[in-house]
């Protein structure tokens, strides 16, 4: 299987001071990789830097080979693609514009949509199953809806690669078993990377291919949901800030 | 397949052409009723007459030398502010934001008070004054605003976010202001006067052969906003979802400040500082055509903000009014409702 994105001796961080000892780790074609640790463990500081909105500290990411960094805005445009916390709030945007707006790398200076780049957000509105929204205010949706347009977004942006910052954290049960389902398809089906976050012991987390564990001054595990589990990495890297709050209600 | 793509993808386009068809009508009636009314009342049949005709008529100077000029500085001023407006709105993701939010008005402004306070430190009287005021205080006015901008601009590529931007901007603004009352402070009545006219705003200072320079000017400024209609669209995404779609955000705001600013200084220096049309016209177009897109958004702001523009120029001119109100309290008047309203919408539909 071709591998997507490595990093050697990455050390990740803000002015300098690293959060955590070196990572080693590499993302493989067509993989769902979960990136779970509880708040605070750096986890969104190791998902910027690999997403280029931060330098890293030390070592390099390789995305398909080349320094993620040697990229320009628009190359990386076409080679990851990201699905936020952060939600548009603009009263009047249509969930076919935010859609659309996914497609803008691919287009010219009028933005003029081809019968091709049509039919690629139409496919990928019924990949996520939204297709009956599209005309709707993207204010207008739920918060399982909403993740979806972003996720539809992604799909029409044509990139090999995925980053999910947290998609579950808003969802209810029934969206959280659809969002699997979806990841499913895209990495079955469509052959897309994945990399997610979480900082809970959620769901999602069993359905990972593979799983990156991480906790404040700890080395990053990884392994298989199943793997990190047997040998207990799990309990070790989650305790403590549970053992924490305890210790806090007991004062 | 192709079928179910059309009917998925179908977009309401009729709604569109027809609030655009109204838009564009109401502007030319308004471009007419402007030309007609004002304090001399002239009858329709020697209205027609004079503009279809020409020279024949008494009312020709009234009206090609005088109303023609005024009207289409109105619709230039609309144009311009209200798309400047909707940059500031859409790069800062405030619907509160207008033209004036980076301290490029109060610049303006500065410019005009230094003027006033030399003209009467040197020892000009106010008729030496008046002889080169008109274009003396428009080139202070835009010198004053440009200097705000390129002092933005530069500062902008040295602050990482759009928050500290508004404040830098807002900080400006507090400083150009408060020079300028030092400066008025120290100069005589007449300077004064002369000020606090030109802080009233008007469309009648624009003179026939300046006309071709501005319209060109706010053309450029107006279609250069236009081709930033994608960098906008997906700004409204959020900016790091602008980013990882190619966007290179701090080179994105400084085009936008860049169209943004032209237009607000260019027709500040003409104008004066006129209120509100470029905080209320983009959100009356939003909510007539239902749409944040920018490639629907500008052109329908701009020619609603031609109308907006119009119709308070009309308002202005009523017959019933001696002379001029001043613009600036005609478009506050109309401009400040809308707003309310739109907060209100806001809260609305946000539930």
């Amino acid at each position: 299987m071709n591998e997507v994105l490595h990093t050697t001796n990455l050390l990740i961080g803000y002015k300098g001071q690293a959060l955590m000892p070196a990572i080693d780790v590499s993302l493989t074609e067509g993989d769902i990789v979960a990136l779970a640790g509880p708040n605070g463990s750096g986890k969104t500081t190791l998902f910027k830097t690999l997403s280029a909105s931060l330098k890293p500290v030390g070592g390099e990411v390789k995305l398909f080979g080349k320094d993620l960094r040697d990229y320009s805005p628009t190359e990386r445009s076409s080679l990851f693609s990201l699905v936020l916390t952060e939600k548009p709030d603009d009263l009047f945007l249509k969930v076919f514009d935010i859609v659309a707006a996914g497609r803008y790398p691919h287009l010219g200076l009028l933005a003029k949509l081809k019968a091709e780049d049509e039919q690629i957000i139409y496919d990928s509105l019924e990949t996520v199953g939204i297709s009956h929204l599209v005309n709707r205010n993207f204010v207008s949706l739920s918060d399982g809806e909403q993740q979806k347009v972003m996720i539809s977004k992604a799909l029409v942006q044509d990139t090999p690669l995925i980053f999910m910052d947290e998609p579950a954290a808003f969802l209810d049960y029934p969206s959280k078993i659809e969002l699997v389902n979806i990841m499913h398809k895209l990495s079955r089906e469509k052959h897309k990377t994945i990399l997610f976050s979480s900082h809970d012991l959620d769901l999602l987390l069993r359905h990972a291919d593979v799983m990156w564990v991480v906790a404040p001054q700890q080395p990053l595990r990884q392994g298989t949901p199943k793997e990190l589990v047997d040998q207990e990495i799990i309990d070790e890297y989650f305790k403590p800030i549970v053992a924490k709050d305890e210790f806090f209600w007991m004062k | 397949m192709a079928s179910d793509i059309d009917h998925t993808l179908r977009r309401q386009t009729p709604t569109i052409a027809l609030v655009s068809i109204a838009t564009l009508a109401i502007g030319i009636v308004l471009f007419v009723l402007n030309l007609r009314y004002g304090s001399v009342s002239i009858p329709w049949n020697e209205f027609w007459d004079t503009l279809l005709h020409g020279d024949t008529s008494t009312y020709r100077t009234i009206i090609l030398d005088y109303r023609l000029p005024q009207a289409i500085t109105a619709l230039l001023a609309g144009i311009g502010l209200s798309v400047s407006g909707l940059l500031m709105q859409t790069l800062f993701r405030n619907p509160l934001a207008d033209p004036s939010l980076l301290g490029i008005s109060s610049g303006a402004s500065l410019g005009v008070a230094f003027v006033v306070l030399l003209g009467t430190a040197t020892g000009l009287s106010v008729s030496t004054l008046s002889l080169w005021s008109t274009f003396g205080v428009t080139i202070a006015a835009f010198l004053g605003a440009f200097a705000v901008l390129l002092l933005i601009l530069a500062l902008s590529s040295r602050l990482r976010s759009m928050v500290s931007l508004v404040l830098v901007g807002i900080m400006i603004a507090y400083i150009a202001g408060s020079v300028t009352d030092i400066l008025k402070f120290f100069s005589q009545k007449e300077g004064l006067h002369s000020f606090v006219i030109w802080g009233m705003g008007s469309f009648s200072n624009v003179s026939k052969a300046q006309l071709p320079f501005f319209a060109i000017a706010v053309a450029v400024g107006s279609i250069g906003s236009f081709l930033l209609f994608k960098t906008l669209n997906l700004l409204l995404l959020g900016e790091r979802y602008a980013e990882n779609l190619g966007v290179n955000i701090r080179r994105s705001s400084m085009l936008i400040i860049l169209a943004s600013g032209f237009l607000t200084a260019l027709i500040t220096a003409f104008c004066g500082p006129i209120a509100f049309l470029g905080l209320a016209v983009p959100h009356i177009a939003r909510f007539l055509f239902r749409s944040s897109d920018h490639k629907l958004l500008i052109p329908a702001t701009a020619f609603l903000g031609m109308d907006l523009a119009l119709f308070c120029n009309l308002i202005a001119r009523l017959p019933s009014f001696e002379g001029n109100l001043p613009i600036n309290s005609v478009t506050a008047l109309i401009g400040a409702p809308i707003v309310l309203w739109v907060i209100f919408h806001r809260q609305k539909v946000l539930k």
